[in-house]
């Protein structure tokens, strides 16, 4: 539904109405000439021999195929394989390494703290973002400057990001450590897996607010003035008018953005781990992600890894079919 | 990578040994895990072999951490771009030698009529990198672990130096805090697996593992879940939650707690001194590691690293090579090694050599990991440790282990716990390499 909305969107801001495609490339990509076609845009075009269309295609499919199909097979083939790390030796072991991963309590905990986490870090970073987004659209004097400050951590890399966290959050040495203690909390998230799990979901929130905000803010002005000016003749407060017009108006952004948060909290944040926590204390920061590295690239267990790996992809297509299928429909994109 | 690498080193060939060596000279490469000042030792100690001669350029390469030295390895030597020679620290032993991708050092010796002779290497070095007494890899760094200390914080406390068991130690080191003398009494090491629990073994003569620690066969079992182990475990959860022992945490490296004063004690390597004598603006000294009362101390067992030479190079390479691990075991090179970084000089004859020179005299603290390691005759729990998938276990055992600390599960529990887990991938190990050694 989302491609077919944009395409004809796309056909509409390119010829309002009839078949769209104006460059000189269309006679190859549209079957026939006429112009009576009754569905727009390129999801109806054909192309007449397929020498233009594998080339065009071609870049994107040998990328894929080079970082993609190749690695994903391979992890396929190694997950049900135990070997040594050199590769000199290799044994077939069937679902043996599904099979321990499934009866591990570590796998499991490392599951739960993953749900923990992609859920926390999607509340904050959502509700913060937006909030941010609805305060810099209320400012009238220096919006720009706002804007730009608040999109700076999206420059930073997330190592730096975590490791900055981590210091500043050091129960010895770090000066909000040292504040948060002042204020008579116990901090120490070397010591306490709670706060081991905050200062992840601090990290990995504060480096993803400014995606968020870049789209709320982009959305929230797209909200047509007319319907906002006529709500504020009304006698719509500023809140009123954010929850009853803005929010519903952009709700496809927001669900949008949530797809992408969790995205991001399950297969992104691992630099972000690596740099803050390093999975621990005790596995208590250890997501998914971070354990197929951990479990790959530090102990060298690569079967596990890789069925580790096989998991979490079956887990990534679930995540997308579930979206397309269930959710979307819910979402109402005719704004 | 490589084209870049090859002209970095041909230029330094041309700055460090002039034109007329360049066309002669073979390269080979050196991948190492050393950074900060030891990196520089290590840059060090190859231009001292490359100035040596005219033959031969070795090239020093730092490539991380020892676990990123590994991964950089196993890449290339799966793509067949190996370097010469690889750092690997002394967990991944069975790793090596198991792999099929090296060559044993003995051999390589023997074969370039440069036999290495084990005897002369001290006895914890031989115990661990030999089999039946053929060096598989060549002793480069090795390290024990030594207590390091604040003397101005224990004279503060009313102490003259800490004690030399646990049951006295521990109350010094409560009355330091107690007395406000450093919030910080201890801070617990990145690698406390080796130095509190491994180490530990090995000092109370206490067995970690079935089979001599993994010595005699890969159907070995934990057996750490009983007896004094427990014991220890329970101390430091004791430590750790009474917050006399700190945890340095992600970023900061324990030593530097030490160093900049804020922590009154560590217990780390040997190898530590560099940092120490550079920034440590304190009075300070070092101890052995402390052990139970009542016991006779074993010697400790050494960590740190080797050098391993990798197969598929040509013969004109491992003659490089080998004259790089003879100009290694020389006694001056070993001797200038010790004094410059703190680790061990891995022969008697530079030992002694540097106490001939009166070394020890001026600086007292070198010489305690020496002597530890060569305390007392190393017993069946002292000989050193032979574990296959080593890196699994040891992030098993931390885990369970800080798992006790953050009170998650009761001390005795999380150590069946590392044993049953740890067990598990021994039996993988045995499993996929069944038949070797």
């Amino acid at each position: 539904m989302l491609a077919r909305n944009k395409a004809a969107g796309l056909a509409q801001a390119a010829g309002g109405g009839g078949p769209r495609l104006r460059s000189p490339l269309r006679r190859l990509f549209v079957k026939g000439t006429s112009d009576g076609q009754t569905e727009s845009g390129l999801k109806r075009a054909h192309f007449k021999e397929w020498r233009l269309p594998f080339w065009l295609l071609a870049p994107q499919l040998f990328i894929l195929l080079l970082f993609f199909f190749i690695p994903s097979i391979r992890a396929l083939i190694q997950a049900f394989q135990l070997t040594d790390p050199f590769g000199a030796t290799t044994q077939w072991v069937g679902f043996q390494n599904f099979e321990r991963l499934f009866r591990s309590n570590v796998y499991w905990s490392s599951a739960q703290v993953t749900l923990i986490f992609t859920i926390a870090q999607n509340v904050l970073t959502l509700s913060l973002a937006l909030l941010l987004a609805f305060a810099s659209n209320h400012i009238l004097r220096g919006r720009g400057a706002y804007r730009t400050v608040l999109l700076l951590p999206y420059a930073i890399a997330p190592a730096i990001a975590g490791i900055m966290l981590a210091f500043l959050f050091n129960p010895r040495v770090g000066p909000v450590a040292h504040m948060l203690q002042g204020m008579g909390l116990d901090w120490d998230p070397n010591r306490n897996s709670w706060h081991a799990l905050a200062l992840v979901v601090m990290a990995a929130s504060w480096k993803h607010i400014c995606y968020n905000y870049i789209f709320l803010v982009a959305a929230l002005m797209s909200v047509p003035q007319s319907i906002l000016e006529s709500a504020y003749l009304d006698g719509a407060g500023p809140i009123q008018r954010f929850l009853r017009i803005s929010l519903p108006m952009i709700a496809p952004t927001l669900f949008f953005l949530i797809v992408i948060n969790f995205v991001y909290g399950l297969f992104e944040t691992f630099a972000i781990v690596d740099a803050t926590t390093r999975g621990g204390p005790a596995g208590a920061t250890s997501i998914l992600v971070y354990k197929v590295y951990q479990d790959g690239f530090v102990t060298l267990d690569l079967g596990s890894s890789a069925a580790q790996s096989v998991v979490l992809m079956a887990l990534a297509l679930l995540l997308t079919f579930a979206q397309f299928r269930f959710v979307e429909r819910r979402v109402n994109y005719s704004v | 990578m490589r084209p870049f690498y090859g002209a970095l080193a041909g230029a330094g060939a041309l700055l460090l040994t002039g034109i007329s060596a360049v066309q002669a000279a073979t390269e080979i490469e050196l991948w190492h895990a050393m950074s900060g000042a030891l990196g520089e030792r290590v840059d060090e100690v190859v231009k001292k072999f490359n100035d040596s001669q005219k033959d031969y350029v070795v090239k020093s390469i730092a490539k991380g951490t020892y676990d990123e030295v590994l991964n950089g390895t196993i890449a290339a030597y799966r793509a067949k771009r190996q370097p010469e020679i690889v750092q690997s620290n002394e967990r991944s032993f069975l790793t090596m030698v198991n792999s099929g991708a090296i060559v044993p050092t003995n051999e390589l010796m023997a074969e370039q009529g440069m036999p290495l002779d084990t005897s002369k290497f001290i006895a914890p070095v031989v115990s661990y990198f030999a089999i039946n007494g053929k060096l598989q890899a060549m002793p480069f760094n090795s390290s024990t672990p030594i207590l390091f200390y604040n003397r101005d914080h224990f004279k503060a406390a009313g102490f003259d130096k800490p004690a030399a068991t646990w049951q006295e130690l521990e109350p010094q080191l409560d009355a330091i805090k107690a007395k406000g003398v450093s919030k910080c009494a201890m801070v617990l090491p990145g690698d406390y697996e080796w130095s509190f629990l491994e180490n530990y073994s090995a000092v109370n003569d206490i067995p970690y593992a079935t089979k001599r620690n993994g010595m005699d066969g890969l159907d070995t079992s934990f057996v750490f879940n009983k007896g004094k182990l427990v014991g220890q475990v329970e101390r430091m959860k004791r430590l750790v939650s009474s917050g006399v022992m700190q945890l340095a945490g992600q970023g900061i490296i324990p030593i530097q707690l030490f160093t900049s004063g804020e922590c009154s004690t560590i217990i780390a390597s040997t190898a530590s001194h560099a940092a120490v004598v550079a920034a440590a603006k304190f009075d300070w000294s070092a101890r052995e590691i402390p052990y139970e009362q009542g016991v006779t101390p074993k010697n400790s067992v050494i960590g740190g690293a080797a050098l391993w030479t990798l197969k598929g190079h040509t013969p004109e390479k491992y003659k490089a090579v080998a004259a790089f691990y003879d100009f290694l075991a020389k006694t001056d090179t070993q001797v200038w090694w010790h004094q410059a970084t703190g680790y061990v000089p891995v022969t008697t004859a530079a030992y002694d050599a540097a106490k001939a020179q009166g070394y020890y005299e001026k600086n007292p603290t070198r010489e305690i990991a020496v002597v530890q390691l060569m305390r007392g005759t190393p017993s069946d729990n002292s000989l050193g440790f032979r574990i296959g998938n080593s890196n699994q276990i040891n992030v098993a055992i931390m885990e369970e282990v800080s798992a006790a600390f953050l009170g998650r599960k009761p001390v005795q529990q999380a150590l069946d716990d590392a044993v049953s887990r740890g067990n598990e991938a021994l039996r993988r190990y045995e499993q996929l390499n069944a038949g070797k050694k």
